[in-house]
């Protein structure tokens, strides 16, 4: 006898079913019109380029959930849910190409080991799933979930959701015993609930198998309609903020919204784009962007989260006419919060739908500045810098004061050809905490036969900080006189020291004609200290940790180069937890800086980060590879009292301390 | 109300001042200059002026230094227009030269309000402001933090003493007003603004009249500061240093 079962057993009055869905249908279609009205509000940007990479990206992350699942339990517990409603929902469309197409579905092996056996076990998986999401929301109630405030949303739907499951194991498990079926085990989950049933009179079966049937459809309608008014909206606009995502560099920041009647940047959600508007609608809420902030945990009054929600409740108010006149800018999102992001880039890393961040607080950023708005502290750095072509507010003249006394001569590239050009930047230069690594790499470099020369007084900041502050005509000034002196200078490749200048020289500068390779000075001394490269005289047999800078690590994927010096100096590299795309941000980024602190700071996050390698054993120092680190570490390991646990060193020091046989005071 | 702001450009003291082979004049090859602190706030108290109660703010600079960028950056924060009195040697005039200048280039231009610094790092005692208002015989206050208008015709002007004092003074239009401080700093003005008013603004040139004073007095010699005596150094143990010390302070009849 072949497997089978009756289509529409016991329910002679099926095709009622579609009168009953359609107010359900009409109220769902409703809703995706509502929210995807709301998106058309931002202004155009255009998304729709690399399709393929693009469909890959949301068969990867929305299908198979790889960021999702990068946590246990939380990936478990979605993945179960959602892989669950994916089968289950392929099932019941199987079904329908029996009843309409005649498809044998319902019949044979197909039958029996996939429409059975399979869909039964993501019907038992996706049970398990809402148990364990229910069990998080009410019970373990991790604090990402409940701050900075709660999304009871999901309350309502998780039950909805179990309602649905069960009852169609329940409806299952009547049909089983109702007509004996034979091959009632394949169906292990109804299998289960029919065991319930035995004993029962047929009549009395058949009559809670109607009811529970019904109860089933019209319970899973109730889920399609809510869907769109509900927080399972994910479901529908997550791929579509996955496949819209950005494929640009993280560290290329978008034009922005040019200067209309209402200025420049965004002051108002008409401002952002509509994919800005799209990301707001796919929040799932699952703050994990929160949990990796370092705004958030150092105390600061920013979550990403919190900003993307309070930015959503601002639209859906605004097409409801209710938001009481409130600014976007200054009541929905206050300054304190816009000042607080250092752009590190860790909420876009940790979203599972991709939505982002820094680029909506930029544009807030830029029509601040745009009207003069901007702390005190910070505009003495912006009108320095504009000055002076430097932050630090120091002479022009100075830039290359850190050559003097050096036993080296450093080519002028302004008079002279070499190989690398390398791009001092603004820290490197006038920062006192900083210039010693300069030295240190200059002399490294000089001593392995590099050929390179510096700008002397003819480099400016490179403008990345400026840019992320929301000054973008100052950044332009920058990389204008930048490229009129580079372009006058015979080289093959840029070097940089700090990762910011990195990131825009690399990222940001083509865009003004700049085509030259940009490289890391880790990347150069990689190069050196490969086998036929420097000799390496003494072996550093210590153990260190290694911070990776946001802004090299994350923003541009430079993560071995570093790593791979600090083996072949012999050092033993331990890892902090927080490492590579995980690294935690020092709090220097985003022209955080050149402001004062916010308020209510608990922890700095550069003393969250000093604890973090003070607290792996025996590891004595934190190799920096970013100058701005180096005074921002040097600083929290005296506030923390851990100095005489832990020295910070940049890495050309240590590969100066590896190729230097007398190791004098001043090393 | 007209308002008029008189902006002046000082050394840069971010570079270190050279002197001139002549060691009496500050070297021009190696300056850079910067508007004058209390300048930018006199700038700032008309523009709040001008904010708060409406007021047309022209503002006018000697051209010498960075007078361009600095016309142009007072443009771009808001004032109506700009003038540049052209003719002005390159390291520009005596005090007393530079406000019979401005009083000649006022003559022309009706202003019911003059306002400027009160002081400058190479005007420290104050001559510009009050000497304008003595050339031209109209009332002066100076060291003022704050300016409101009061009645027809009219300011209130918070002048500071020395000691935390602080008088309100209602003064006469038109009058000169030497400004210590806005009551708020100078705003930001972004780059991007600036860059636009330099394209699409020009500057208002016209000639200086040379104005006709008695000899300023003149520097026979500039110097930078000379140390007169060196510290003493002590040497030794905790012991020792503490013995010393104490004798130094017994030789000094600081101690008994």
């Amino acid at each position: 006898m072949t497997p089978m079962r009756e289509l529409n057993w016991n329910i002679a009055e099926h095709k009622l079913i579609y009168a009953v869905f359609l107010p359900f249908l009409i109220v769902f279609l409703w809703g995706v019109f509502v929210t995807m009205r709301r998106w058309l509000l931002g202004r155009p940007d255009p998304r729709w380029d690399r399709l393929w990479e693009r469909l890959v990206g949301v068969v990867a992350q929305a299908g198979v959930q790889f960021r999702i699942l990068r946590e246990a339990y939380a990936g478990v517990l979605h993945a179960t849910l959602s892989w669950g409603f994916f089968v289950l929902l392929a099932a019941t469309c199987l079904v329908l190409l029996q009843e309409y197409l005649g498809l044998p579905t319902l019949q044979g092996p197909f039958y029996l080991y996939f429409m059975s056996l399979v869909v039964d076990l993501f019907g038992v998986l996706a049970l398990v799933g809402t148990g364990m999401a229910l069990l998080r929301r009410w019970v373990l109630k991790p604090k990402r979930l409940v701050e900075p405030r709660g999304s009871d949303g999901y309350s309502v739907l998780l039950v909805l959701i179990f309602v649905i499951l069960a009852s169609g194991f329940v409806v299952e498990g009547l049909r089983i015993v109702a007509t004996r079926d034979p091959w009632g085990a394949w169906s292990p989950g109804g299998w289960l609930f029919a065991q319930a049933f035995l004993g029962m009179p047929q009549e009395g079966l058949e009559r809670l198998h109607r009811i529970s049937w019904w109860g089933h459809a019209v319970a899973a309608f109730a889920f399609i309609a809510y869907l769109p008014f509900s927080r399972a909206m994910h479901i529908l606009v997550a791929p579509l903020s996955i496949f819209f995502r950005s494929l640009e560099p993280l560290g290329r920041l978008p034009a922005g919204g040019g200067a209309g009647a209402e200025g420049p940047g965004a002051s108002s959600l008409r401002q952002l784009t509509w994919k800005h508007l799209l990301d707001l609608d796919a929040c799932t809420e699952c703050g994990r962007c929160q949990a990796a902030c370092p705004a958030w945990l150092s105390g600061a009054p920013l979550s990403p989260k919190g900003l993307v929600l309070d930015l959503r409740d601002h639209l859906r108010a605004r097409l409801g006419h209710s938001n009481g006149g409130r600014a976007m800018v200054g009541d929905v999102i206050t300054r304190e919060v816009i000042w607080s992001c250092f752009t590190c880039g860790a909420c876009h890393e940790m979203c599972p739908v991709y939505i982002e961040p820094v680029p909506k607080i930029v544009e807030m950023r830029r029509f601040l500045t745009s009207q003069g708005d901007v702390d005190a502290t910070l505009q003495d750095t912006l009108t320095a810098t504009s000055r002076y072509g430097n932050s630090l507010g120091q002479s022009p003249r100075a830039r290359a004061r850190w050559t003097q006394g050096l036993d080296v001569t450093i080519k002028d590239i302004r008079r002279e050809r070499a190989r690398y050009l390398w791009f001092v930047g603004d820290y490197a230069s006038y920062d006192p905490a900083a210039r010693d690594a300069t030295r240190a790499a200059a002399r490294v470099l000089h001593r392995a036969g590099v050929d390179f020369g510096i700008l002397y007084d003819g480099e400016s900041g490179s403008g990345n900080d400026a840019r992320r502050v929301g000054e973008e005509g100052l950044f332009e000034m920058l990389v204008e006189k930048n490229l009129a002196t580079m372009r006058g200078c015979e080289f093959d490749e840029i070097m940089t020291t700090d990762p910011h200048t990195y990131n825009t020289l690399k990222n940001e500068y083509p865009r003004f004609g700049a085509t030259w390779p940009v490289v890391h000075y880790s990347e150069v001394l990689d190069r050196l200290v490969q086998p036929d490269g420097v000799r390496l005289t003494r072996k550093l047999s210590r153990r260190v940790t290694y911070h990776d800078p946001c802004y090299l690590g994350r923003y541009n994927g430079v993560f071995d180069a570093p790593r791979r010096v600090l083996r072949a100096l012999g050092a033993e590299l331990v890892e902090m937890p927080r490492n590579r795309r995980s690294s935690y941000c020092c709090g220097a980024g985003g022209g955080r800086i050149w402001m004062k602190e916010a308020a209510g700071i608990k922890e700095r996050p550069a003393e969250s980060r000093v604890r973090e390698a003070a607290a792996l054993d025996a590891v004595g120092t934190l190799v920096v590879a970013c100058p701005k680190e180096m005074a921002m570490f040097r600083d929290a390991v005296k506030t923390t009292g851990l100095e005489d646990r832990l020295v910070i060193k940049d890495l050309a020091e240590l590969v100066e301390e590896a190729t230097t046989l007398e190791v004098s005071g001043h090393a | 109300m007209n308002i008029t702001v008189l902006l002046s450009m000082v050394p840069d003291l971010v570079e270190e001042l050279e002197i001139d082979a002549s060691g009496a004049a500050l070297d021009t090859q190696w300056l850079r200059y910067v508007i004058s602190e209390s300048d930018d706030h006199a700038l700032e108290q008309a523009l709040l002026l001008k904010d708060r109660h409406g007021a047309s703010v022209s503002v006018m600079a000697l051209d010498y230094g960075d007078a361009d960028q600095v016309l142009f950056a007072a443009l771009a924060r808001g004032a109506d227009e700009a003038v540049k009195l052209t003719g002005i040697p390159e390291a520009g005039l005596g005090k007393r030269a530079a406000a019979a200048t401005f009083k000649e280039a006022l003559g022309g231009i009706r202003t019911d309000l003059i306002l400027t610094g009160v002081q400058a790092i190479d005007d420290l005692d104050a001559h510009v402001a009050g000497m304008l208002g003595g050339m031209m015989a109209l009332p002066y206050v100076g060291v003022t933090r704050s300016v409101e208008p009061s009645g027809e015709g009219k300011v209130l002007v918070q002048k500071e003493y020395p000691g935390g004092a602080a008088a309100e003074i209602e003064v006469t239009l038109p009058a000169v007003i030497g400004v210590l401080s806005a009551p708020q700093p100078p705003r930001y003005v972004p780059v991007a603004r600036i860059r636009e008013v330099m394209k699409t603004r020009t500057l208002d040139e016209r000639e200086a009249v040379p104005a006709t004073v008695p000899a300023e007095p003149a520097i026979i010699r500039l110097f930078k500061p000379e140390s007169a005596e060196h510290a003493q150094m002590l040497d030794g143990s905790p012991e020792e240093l503490a013995e010393q010390i104490v004798k130094i302070l017994e030789d000094r009849g600081l101690a008994p």
